[in-house]
């Protein structure tokens, strides 16, 4: 083969490859979760913490639509993240990368982490000494990938904080029916263009898997779902 | 043209061989709930490769199950690679089980190809394992010979056989066998659609034809099936300068250090030659030591070699020469200083395909990324240390997922057991869908109570004494509470395995919703509850 013929390949490549559009920055999550954010999405190289009751859910339904590119997403030190409830709620299983038990070396796979995939979703029980947690946000929002953690985590602000209030469990009763849907009201503020917090109301779970808007009354008033059906 | 005559050694089974499981047991090898390998022992029982799991129990109850482990298959199977390595150089390696390598000038130095097969028996004898069996056959074209070596009748107690193939044979023999010998499933799916049900009927439509209905692949298949000539036709010879070579120093006495420079290196190959648009089909790899010992290997592949198939070849290479047993053989086995070199040279190229490369590459470029990070992790915790979930058959919650290490599998292919419909329907007993996010790896131990502060149990007849009132224990992480109890069903009874006394398991579970909002999965184990799950 001749040199041209060698190169071509290579360069074609450089011409195709597409350009980074201000879409290319964000991440995209759940249509009823986009009301979060003031651009619609999660941006790359956001750190994000999701506390509260039901916030593990709600961090699972944010990765779902990340997944079903290209992308891959690592979990590191959540032994008990739930992986089947993960797939109900559209993750998608095949892109996610587990580090059980990073141990005192946690940092160093974040880091490692970082260049590969788009998302990074960190236990509650991971710890990392501030200068390095420093070190890794900015690397992170250099690289683009979005930093998950499930807790209050690190004591660096955060971009975006989750919070997440439980309303009511439906579909179960006093010794029948079975848990099948619940309620949430998912509120989030943080810094810059965050400061203003935003609130929506869904279910998360909703009944048949994944998520849907919450019911509204006649009245307009959220409907209480705490009552036994 | 008809294809290079070879002579293939196969053996059987060999991922039960190198488990040393006597081959009279019944077991089998099960890679992502199928079956992947079986003793003639289960196959007696019926059951078979690609069987599901739990039918494969059904047909042998008392079936022996194993994990695949390709990296001891490889290991223990580089002693016979070496055995050939005095009748010919050019010893060919397909897989754990299957060594090819053309007769021409071999056959005529031992004085015929009968004597060749018998002597290539010998030579392997001393080191297969005891029992196991070898099959050889000899044939024009690898894919005949390989067939060939399938067919030989394994004689009663003589486990190891050889059959010749008359030169010019190989249309006629492969013209009754069925078409799904070319084990390429969407290929044969077709053909079998199309009436096409064995090698003869493809064989005697045109070429042409063929080619323009199917491309590439089926023209491989209709010269496969012909007896042709079964390189693909676009084979090359690849440019000297692709090799690639690390040094490594200090030099290197154990597997994690060489298993990850081969990773890096084989990348650096896959990258090179994918920039020429071709890829590997078949590649010799060579290690040497500080003493001047040297260790080369051709192994080749169906398909192409992908890097990390690269690297796993490398790696099995230098596992089975580093760890080899000293003694038993002519050869020196085990080298006796560290490894300072590695060289990968592809053999044979092709051009790279459509499906190989993702729309620019940026399919295959981010599979490559976490690739090179699954290695970099591996070699900072270890080699389980990374890992991706995989579907399996189960009833709580945490027994339907299990964790597979990441080497394992190939991140860049589609993996359909990381998907749910790999196990079909929930098993009955299960706890109805939405699952719970957070399955706690240990089960918090907790105490549930009636209205009057006694124990809740269940009885036999799976209902529960009393219905739970309170629930109290450390909930949440937090110190010892007392819970209401506002909302409640089951019991959901599950017995595992009552025919076994050691290790069957009943359990009961309820969800509970609690006065502080939170909802939990406990389970009743022995007289015991704990949470088993919380509804986060």
């Amino acid at each position: 083969m001749d040199q041209r013929s060698s190169l071509a390949p290579a360069l074609i490549a450089a011409y195709a490859a597409p350009t980074s559009a201000a879409q290319d920055r964000l991440l995209a999550v759940p249509e009823l979760l986009a009301g979060l954010f003031p651009s619609g999405g999660l941006q790359r190289g956001w750190s994000v913490s999701v506390s509260g009751i039901g916030g593990w859910s709600v961090a699972l339904a944010l990765l779902g639509p990340t997944l079903a590119g290209d992308s891959w997403a690592g979990v590191v030190g959540g032994e008990s993240l739930g992986l089947v409830a993960a797939n109900e709620l559209d993750v998608r299983l095949e892109r996610l990368l587990m580090v059980e038990s990073p141990g005192p070396k946690a940092g160093e796979v974040v880091a490692a982490l970082i260049e590969a995939v788009d998302v990074i979703c960190l236990g509650p029980e991971v710890s990392i000494g501030s200068r390095f947690a420093r070190r890794l946000l900015a690397r992170a929002r250099e690289q683009g990938t979005v930093l998950l953690h499930l807790g209050q985590g690190w004591s660096e602000p955060y971009d975006v904080k989750i919070l997440v209030e439980p309303g009511g469990w439906s579909g179960i009763g006093k010794g029948y029916g079975h848990l099948q849907s619940r309620s949430v009201v998912v509120s989030a503020s943080g810094r810059r263009s965050m400061t203003q917090p935003r609130r929506v109301e869904l279910l998360l779970p909703a009944p048949g898997g994944g998520l849907a808007p919450a019911p509204v009354r006649a009245s307009g008033s959220r409907l209480d779902l705490n009552v036994s059906v | 043209m008809a294809g290079l005559r070879m002579l293939v050694v196969w053996c059987p089974d060999w991922p039960l061989v190198s488990w040393g499981v006597p081959l009279d047991e019944p077991a089998a090898v099960v890679v992502a709930n199928r079956v992947v390998a079986t003793t003639p022992e289960a196959r007696r029982f019926g059951v078979a490769r690609s069987q599901r799991r739990r039918e494969a129990q059904g047909r042998c109850p008392e079936l022996a199950i194993l994990d695949r482990e390709l990296d001891r298959e490889a290991r223990l199977f580089e002693p016979i690679a070496a055995a050939l390595d005095d009748i010919t150089p050019r010893v060919e390696v397909a897989g754990p089980g299957l060594i090819g390598f053309p007769t021409r000038g071999p056959s005529r130095f031992f004085g015929g190809d009968e004597l060749l097969a018998q002597t290539t028996l010998d030579r392997i004898d001393p080191v297969l394992p005891v029992r196991a069996p070898a099959r050889v056959g000899v044939a024009d074209g690898v894919f005949a010979a390989r067939l060939v070596a399938r067919s030989t009748r394994s004689g009663g107690g003589a486990q190891r056989t050889s059959r010749i193939l008359e030169p010019g044979c190989s249309p006629d023999f492969l013209a009754d066998l069925p078409i799904t010998v070319l084990d390429s499933p969407e290929l044969t799916d077709v053909f079998v659609r199309l009436g096409l049900t064995t090698l003869g009927r493809l064989a005697a439509l045109s070429s042409a034809d063929v080619v323009g209905r199917f491309g590439r692949d089926g023209q491989l298949a209709h010269r496969l099936a012909s007896g042709q000539d079964d390189h693909p036709p676009d084979l090359r010879e690849p440019a000297p300068e692709l090799a690639v070579t690390s040094m490594f120093d200090p030099p290197a006495e154990t597997s994690e250090r060489t298993a990850h420079m081969a990773r890096v290196l084989a990348d650096e190959l896959h990258d090179n030659l994918l920039s020429r648009g071709v890829v590997c089909t078949r590649i010799a790899i060579e290690a040497e030591t500080e003493t001047g010992e040297k260790r080369l290997r051709l192994w080749r592949h169906q398909g192409a070699l992908s890097a990390g198939a690269i690297a796993d070849r490398a790696r099995w290479q230098l596992d089975a020469w580093i760890q080899a047993k000293a003694g038993g053989g002519s050869q020196s086995d085990r080298p006796t200083s560290g490894v300072v070199r590695l060289t990968l040279i592809p053999d044979e190229v092709v051009p790279a395909t459509g499906h190989q490369l993702g729309l620019w590459g940026t399919r295959n470029e981010r599979s490559r990324d976490v690739t090179r990070v699954v290695a970099r992790l591996q070699t900072l915790l270890g080699p389980d240390s990374v890992t991706v979930p995989e579907f399996q058959g189960g009833l709580g919650p945490g027994e339907r997922i299990r964790l597979v290490p990441a080497a394992a599998v190939d991140l860049a292919e589609e993996r359909p057991a990381a998907s749910p419909q790999w196990v079909g329907e929930p098993w009955p007993g299960a706890v109805p869908a939405p699952l719970p996010s957070r399955v706690h790896v240990n089960p918090l131990p907790v105490v549930v109570l009636d209205e009057a502060l006694e124990g809740v149990g269940v009885d036999g007849r799976g209902q529960f004494s009393q219905p739970p009132t309170w629930v109290e224990g450390s909930i949440g992480g937090q110190r010892s509470q007392r819970r209401r109890v506002c909302n409640w069903a089951g019991p959901w009874t599950a017995e595992q395995r009552w025919w076994d006394p050691l290790t069957g398991r009943r359990r009961a579970r309820l969800q509970v919703v609690l006065d502080d909002g939170t909802a939990h999965l406990l389970t009743l184990e022995r007289g015991r509850w704990s949470i088993e799950a919380t509804y986060d």
